[in-house]
């Protein structure tokens, strides 16, 4: 299998049609590469033929919530409760739980994935939970 | 509810059709990731069958732009699905998490209208929902 960090960069730069050196770990793939739904779905694509590693979109959203029930993630505005982001740490470190509780909505999560924490998605699916 | 008591958004979407293609061409899971078994049913005959999937694939993005969330944790694609009238026009049905998402923030309408050329497929939504019911921007 390719080298997990290079094959997620190489899969963002070619999707995206961006220079290497635009692409860095701290990137987010949406907010600061610009990549939409078709571009996810590419970036992902890209991924499981480099890797073997297959994840849906779909995917993208259980792995970050990590098994925490919808009503425990969100309040009933659909914003991220104290154990949301907890989680929301756990998944993506660079976050700060205090500053999303009780004001990130749920549906903005995603915006604040990064390539590294899709690198470290893909390693884990690659490590033999469900890749 | 008085027209002047609803709040309108508005969502579009372009997507190459070439690229669109390469994404899905030959692979069926992939194509049933993107579109419900209705909607392959209706391109499969077309003689340019990738401009109506890509056209369809603009349209749940811009339903989704439209509802402020773009995809995002929860929904899938085949939540919203593109099924045509008799008369050949598109209609909007949701199901799963982009259905319980309109009901909660008080969806009252939705329409689409499609085009594609050989090489873009573009979709426009317009979405009317209850006053007061927030919508996060994109």
């Amino acid at each position: 299998m390719a080298d997990v960090d290079s094959a997620v960069k190489e899969a963002v730069v070619e999707a995206l049609a961006l220079d290497d050196d635009e692409v860095t770990p701290d990137s987010t793939l949406m907010d600061d590469l610009g990549a939409e739904s078709i571009d996810l779905l590419d970036i992902l694509f890209r991924i499981e033929k480099s890797t073997g590693v297959k994840i849906e979109a779909s995917d993208l959203g259980d792995y970050i919530q990590g098994g925490v029930p919808d009503e425990e993630f969100s309040d009933e505005n659909e914003v991220i409760t104290a154990k949301g982001a907890e989680q929301l740490k756990k998944i993506m470190p660079q976050t700060d739980p205090s500053e999303l509780e009780g004001s990130l909505k749920a549906e903005e999560v995603i915006t604040l994935f990064t390539v590294q924490n899709l690198t470290e998605m893909v390693k884990a699916r690659a490590d033999g939970a469900g890749g | 509810m008085p027209a002047d008591e609803l709040r309108v958004r508005v969502g579009v979407d372009v997507v190459g059709v070439e690229r669109l293609a390469r994404l899905v061409r030959g692979d069926e899971r992939r194509q049933a990731t993107l579109f419900t078994a209705r909607e392959l049913d209706y391109c499969r005959g077309k003689r340019r069958r990738f401009e109506h999937l890509a056209a369809r694939f603009a349209a749940k993005e811009a339903v989704l732009k439209a509802f402020g969330t773009g995809i995002s944790q929860r929904m899938r694609w085949t939540d919203v699905e593109v099924v045509n009238e008799r008369s050949g026009r598109p209609r909007i049905v949701l199901d799963g998490a982009v259905a319980k998402f309109a009901e909660r923030h008080g969806l009252r309408d939705l329409d689409v209208s499609l085009t594609h050329t050989e090489d873009l497929a573009l979709a426009q939504a317009v979405t009317m929902w209850e006053q007061g019911e927030p919508c996060a921007s994109t």
